[in-house]
Order: C-alpha cells, then structure tokens, then sequence
C-alpha cells in the first residue's frame, strides 16, 4: 500500500480500505501441526481438518512427510474458514503451534504469529541424527537447551506438556498426540464431543479408550494450567539420552609387517582418518579424528591394526545424572 | 533406565588366537577370508570356546589354507574332503566343536557329494563355507558359484553355467541351520557364526567374500575397498541398487539366517542305536550266563 496517504501516521491507524476488517474476519484460523515421524502429526492434521470440514469450514491441509520413516522433521499445515486460498500458512501467521516434540516446536516458532499465537509443545525430546554428527568420543549432542520457560516468555500463551509421559500413565505411550489434540480443542471452539467423535475414528479400534482418556486428560491439563493449578512453565523436561563428557583416548596399534597395503582401512574409515604412508604400510594420519569406531580393526583382513580405548566400556546410567 | 553400552571387541585380541609363528598370512591383499577368519575367531571367543575344544578342519584351497593359522586343534585333509574327516571326528569326539573351512569350490564341486550328504545326516558342526566365486589358488578357474557372465581363467568368453545357490542347496538337502553373510558386516557375520556354532544339529554358513587379485582384476571390479563397497550394495533395497553402485554377484542372494529346523541330530541318534544294541547285547550275555548257570 504505497501512496501519499500512507506516510501520515494518523492515517496508518485506520483501516486503508473499508472492506479491510471485513475481509480480515474472513480469514482462516492457522494450526501448524509438527513433529518427527512416527508420532502421529498426520493423524492430528486429518482429525482436526475433518472435523473442521463437517462444522462447514472450508478445509485446507498440506504436509510433508517424505523423511518420515527416518525418524525425520513431519509438518502439516491446517487452515480452516469461511473461505480459504493458499494450502500453506506463511511465516508469522499461525494462530496455533501443536507440537509433538520439543526441538520441532523451537524449530517451528518462528511460524508462530507475534502476540497472539498459542504455542503447544510436548516435551518430548527425540535426538536427530545430526545432533550425533561429531562422532568424536566424549562429543556432547548438540540439542537445544532452551527450557520451557524460557521459550513461554517469548510466545504469547505456551503450555509445555509432558504429553508422552502423561500418554505413557494411561497405558500407551504412542496416544501421547491426543492428549496433545485434547490440549488442541481448548483452543477451538468445536464442542468436545465432537472432537470425541472425530478421534474415535481416526484411532485403531483397540486403543478408543486409551485416546479418548488421552484426550480428556489433556483437556484438563489445560484447564488446569489456566487456572495456575498446574504451573505450566514448571514442567519439566523428559529426559534425554546424553553422552558422558568424560573423553577418552584412542590409540592404533598397527603391525606394518603384517599390513599389504590393501587399502580397505584407508578407504572405509568413516573418519578417513588413515593413509598409506611411503612404504605403502597404512598409518593413523589425523589421530584427533579417530573416534575408535573400530572398522579398521574388524575389516583389516591380515589382522594389522588393533584398537586400544582407555573406557572401553561407556556407562549410560552415570550420564544420565548429567541432564540439561 | 540403566543401559550400559559394552564393546565386545575390547576384550577380544585376535591374535591370541593365532598362531603367531605362522604370521603374516599367505592370503592376497584385501583378500576376504581373512576377516571371515577373524569373525569365527570372534565367535568363538565370545561363545568362551577354550582353543583345546576347537577343531578345525578344513580342505585344499585358499580357504583351506586357513587352519593353518589358527591355534586350536587343525586338521588340513585332501581336497573337497573336510566334511568326510569332521564328521568321523565330530562322531568320535562329540565334546568338540568342530567347524569346517571350505571353499566354494572344495565345497560344491569337489566336495559336492560331501556335503549334500552332510546335510542330510545332520550331524552336529559348523561348515564354514567361503564363496569367493573362483578357484583363486589355482590360477582362476571357473567355479560352482561364479557368477554368470564373469571372465575367468576357464571362461574367456564368460561364465555361462548357472551358478549354485549354495544355502538353497544345503537347505534342501536338509541342513539344520543355513545362514549367509558377507565379509563386510563383521559384527554380523560373527553373530551369524555365533548361531551356527550354538546350533545342535549342521549349520551351514555361507560367507561372500572377495577375491581381489584374481577375479577382481580379471573382471575390473576395482581395488579391494572398492570391491568391499560392493558388497554393501547388495544388501541395500533393490530401488537403491541401481543408483549407489552395482553388485557384482548375478544373483540376488539375501544374507542373514536362511533357515532353522529342529531336526534330530545324527551324532546323538547314533549313540542313542550303539548304546541300546549294547545293552541287549548285555542282557543276552546276562541270560545266556543265567542258562549256564541252572
């Protein structure tokens, strides 16, 4: 809206066009539904978009879910209204974040629309591969460490709900998305029952109970959490599998008499930490890099290298004092 | 919840397991059967076998060159023969383990008989069969596994003989455990080996290794890494096979444990027959003594 007008600033406040505030009450409502494979983000879209569609709603959804089956980002846009033209929710415009793990939720804030949006997160915490990357012995993963209540100061309302654990208590912990739908409804204005009808089937005949409790559980939770009953910034985080910080030396103990020069060593090293030196007899070239990951050791087929670790044997349950 | 992560291999030095004297290893460079050595080894020294309960015996070839390393009772026999010997070693000494190293070659083309009838009986031990597709020791002829289309010494024109599939063939000849595996999946080929030693009856084990020298070079399928990045090929889904690198083996062979039964095992039923002819054999003595007497 560029023109003349518009750099008065008494005129910014009003409306630039009448039809302007009409139009805006015809604009969809945004829920930006995210999590990793497996953990029922669709489900949650196709539940929500149904239910939506049957209240009369025009109804769009889209999704991505390629990298699903590697335990890999899913997001599902929903938007629903009077009238709706683009399937996806632009930067800044969602008016609900669901999500079904914590660092998707961080990751997604961004999506979040500035002063009203309502984020809700399971705290759920699944390491993705690439927080593994540095294999190097000892490497923390690089996992965000913000807390729930440093990320609820930066949202306008956000609930951290240990949606999993509470999932978990009623019997199955992969109803852990419904207890999240449940917190969902609070939001909406569908009546329960209905949200009730629209879950009973989606879900596998087997588990209706175990979700509708889900359900009403997270409901309640919200409640709760509204009234101050339940502190909702206070939840704390699920825990999460962490390497000990404690490193550990590597060592390769190499024959060269025994080594042919085969090359397999040098070739198949994840790290490619070795090489073949003037004599064509391998040798740790980089040995900061060694991880000991051992397949020099195992693929060596005279039996030429040997590797020697200080720790050989790494005790999860020490690390688990070390959380967040 | 109290997980603790062990490396098996840290305590497991192979070479406490060889015979030192005897190293380094007549085998080529990159050549596969050296890790297939190790993974029984392994094996073995996870299953607490001590090196005096251990017997190996193994054939001609350069597979059956590898008792020779190591240090455990070995028994190095006449070509396509192993099986022959362990199973009247297997009979005689029933509180070994006793495993066969055999090539592809000694095992099916030599040995061939051996082994169908190996099978049949079910006798109690491992046969450690190493499927390198060629006779590598003398100088590159065509074997029973060789891959249709690939150039040997034997096959300038390429192989057109159908290869053997050799787990279906011990498999339907009734072996009580069938397993495959390829050399690059140490951990793997060892737990494969681990089942096979356990087994009560006659495990089969295939293992895929790599001929680099010989039928690598003839048929310019690359470096022994190279060779070695092949086989992982051949594990991957078939969608991907195309894209990443190409298998070498024509057929499309699937690894892991192929096949279990509890079939009664020969060496037992055996002395269970020699047990109770001696015990009627006993009675009639008994009884003829007791006429004797009256």
């Amino acid at each position: 809206m560029s023109g003349p007008s518009a750099s008065s600033s008494s005129l910014e406040a009003k409306p630039l066009r009448p039809a302007a505030s009409a139009a805006k009450a015809r604009e969809p409502l945004n829920v930006l539904i995210v999590g990793v494979g497996g953990q029922g983000v669709i489900m949650v879209s196709k539940a929500l978009a149904w239910l939506a569609q049957s209240k009369g709603y025009e109804v769009k959804q889209s999704e991505v879910h390629g990298m699903a089956k590697r335990g890999g980002t899913v997001f599902s846009h929903v938007r629903f209204g009077p009238q709706v033209w683009s399937p996806t929710i632009p930067k800044g415009e969602a008016d609900i974040l669901v999500a079904l793990e914590w660092a998707e939720g961080l990751r997604w804030l961004p999506y979040l629309k500035p002063g009203s949006g309502i984020f809700i997160c399971d705290t759920k915490r699944i390491v993705p591969p690439f927080a593994c990357l540095n294999r190097q012995p000892g490497a923390r993963l690089r996992y965000s460490r913000e807390t729930p209540a440093e990320v609820k100061a930066h949202v306008a309302e956000g609930y951290a709900i240990d949606a999993t654990q509470m999932a978990a208590e009623l019997g199955n912990e992969r109803a852990a998305n419904v207890v999240l739908i449940g917190a969902l409804s609070t939001a909406l204005d569908f009546p329960a029952e209905d949200w009730e009808k629209a879950l009973s089937s989606f879900v596998p005949k087997k588990t209706i109970q175990v979700n509708l409790d889900a359900f009403r559980l997270g409901r309640s939770w919200i409640a709760d959490a509204r009234r101050g009953a339940t502190a909702a910034e206070q939840a704390p985080l699920a825990p999460m599998p962490e390497r000990s910080d404690a490193p550990y030396s590597v060592r390769l103990e190499i024959t060269p008499q025994w080594c042919k020069s085969c090359d397999i060593c040098v070739k198949l090293c994840p790290e490619r930490c070795l090489r073949l030196n003037a004599e064509r007899v391998a040798e740790l070239a980089q040995p900061e890099k060694c991880t000991g990951c051992r397949l020099c050791e195992l693929l060596c087929p005279d039996f030429a290298i040997r590797v020697h670790l200080d720790r050989p044997v790494v005790d999860a349950t020490a690390a688990q004092g070390a959380r967040l | 919840m109290s997980s603790t992560f062990v490396d098996s291999a840290a305590d497991f030095d192979v070479r406490d397991y060889l015979r030192m004297d005897m190293m380094p290893h007549f085998l080529c460079p990159g050549c596969g059967h050296g890790i297939a050595l190790r993974a029984l080894l392994w094996a073995m020294h996870e299953l607490g076998i001590a090196k005096d309960q251990l017997a190996v015996v193994s054939g001609i070839g350069c597979a059956g060159r590898l008792s020779a390393y190591i240090d455990a009772n070995t028994f190095h026999v006449t070509h396509g023969r192993p099986l022959a010997y362990a199973t009247g070693l297997a009979l005689a000494r029933p509180d070994l383990h006793v495993v066969v190293i055999t090539g592809d070659g000694d095992c099916l083309a030599i040995g061939g008989n051996h082994l169908i009838h190996a099978c049949r009986r079910n006798l109690k031990l491992t046969c450690l069969m190493l499927n390198n597709e060629i006779y590598g020791m003398t100088g590159g002829q065509v074997s029973p596994t060789t891959s249709e289309t690939m150039l040997t010494s034997t096959t300038p024109l390429g192989n057109s003989e159908p290869s053997f599939d050799a787990c279906a063939l011990a498999a339907a000849a009734g072996a009580g455990f069938v397993g495959r595996e390829v050399t690059r999946h140490v951990p793997r080929l060892k737990e494969l080996i681990k089942a096979g030693l356990a087994h009560p009856g006659f495990a089969f084990v295939e293992v895929l290794s790599d001929c680099t020298e010989i039928f690598g070079r003839k048929n310019d399928l690359g470096s022994s890494p190279e060779m070695m990045l092949r086989q992982k090929s051949d594990i991957r889904p078939s969608a991907y096979r195309d894209s990443v690198d190409t298998p070498f083996r024509a057929n499309e062979l699937p690894t892991g444990i192929l096949a279990q039964t509890n079939r009664p095992e020969y060496g037992a039923a055996y002395r269970r027959a020699a047990a109770a002819q001696r015990a009627s054999a006993a009675a009639q003595a008994g009884s003829a003594n007791a006429k004797e007497d009256s």
